[in-house]
């Protein structure tokens, strides 16, 4: 059984580069993971989240350092569609590979052998664009909200 | 909500003085002068940041044009906060479904 507590850590304020890191533990060797980063036969199974399903024919992976790596995202009920386009930075086999996409950020996935087939994944993004890293300076806005929402209860409509 | 009015929306959030006038308007409605006295700057300086404020879609005002009282907007923000949980969910459960998937890969191969 994989570790399930998966640690999502991030950090940053409006002054520095906001990141987001994601660790998974698999009982799977590294190479297994790898490939299935590079196969769209294989993404289309676990990329989209629930209800998003990511079409074989609609996911681009050209895997070297500047190809492109795109997919599409359809939302199962709406049929609404989100592309999403970036480009690989880095791709060694079978430890790491990145990609930037076009708002600056930079998703590199590292995997570590653990040893007996088992493999740490480790996600990491970073250069998250000031739209997203704000979200953070938020957290601290959270008590503001809550009294917010209880205010436009109140509030005679 | 597009990325553009996200964007929008975050940009506004960006300055202290904006978010200590958006809390200010959390406890209710308020007049530029009401906001404008913790503040030791003008308030031509806060009619500024209401204007972004109000562009952003995080207040309205009134239409009496000598009082004009700002009120807080809930959506935009609501919007904007959820982000990083989306990410980290999205993330999550790619993970979980990679994992299944992985899963099935080593039963068929264990059967052929």
């Amino acid at each position: 059984m994989p570790d399930d507590t998966a640690t999502i850590t991030t950090t940053g304020t409006d002054d520095d580069l906001g990141e987001v890191t994601i660790t998974r533990d698999f009982d799977f060797p590294r190479e297994m993971l790898f490939a299935a980063f590079f196969d769209p036969e294989q993404l289309t199974h676990f990329w989209g989240p629930p209800g998003i399903s990511t079409p074989v024919d609609k996911i681009t992976i050209d895997a070297r350092p500047g190809g492109v790596f795109a997919t599409t995202m359809v939302d199962d009920a709406s049929g609404a569609e989100y592309p999403n386009e970036g480009v690989f930075v880095e791709i060694v086999e079978p430890e790491r590979f990145s990609w930037k996409e076009p708002s600056g950020m930079v998703t590199s996935s590292t995997l570590t052998d653990l040893g007996g087939g088992r493999t740490r994944l480790v996600i990491h993004q970073t250069n998250v664009p000031a739209m997203y890293r704000s979200a953070e300076a938020l957290e601290g806005f959270n008590a503001s909200l809550t009294r917010m929402a209880e205010y436009l209860a109140t509030r005679p409509s | 909500m597009t990325d553009d009015q996200l964007s929008t929306t975050f940009a506004a959030l960006a300055d202290p003085t904006r978010r200590a006038i958006l809390t200010r308007l959390a406890e209710g409605e308020a007049t530029v002068n009401e906001l404008a006295e913790p503040f030791p700057v003008s308030l031509q300086a806060i009619s500024k940041h209401l204007k972004v404020l109000e562009r952003a879609g995080l207040i309205t005002r009134g239409r009496d044009a000598q009082w004009r009282p700002c009120r807080l907007e809930a959506a935009p923000l609501e919007t904007a906060s959820s982000w990083i949980d989306t990410q980290r969910q999205v993330w999550n459960h790619r993970l979980d479904q990679l994992d299944q998937h992985l899963k099935s890969l080593a039963r068929t191969s264990k059967e052929t």
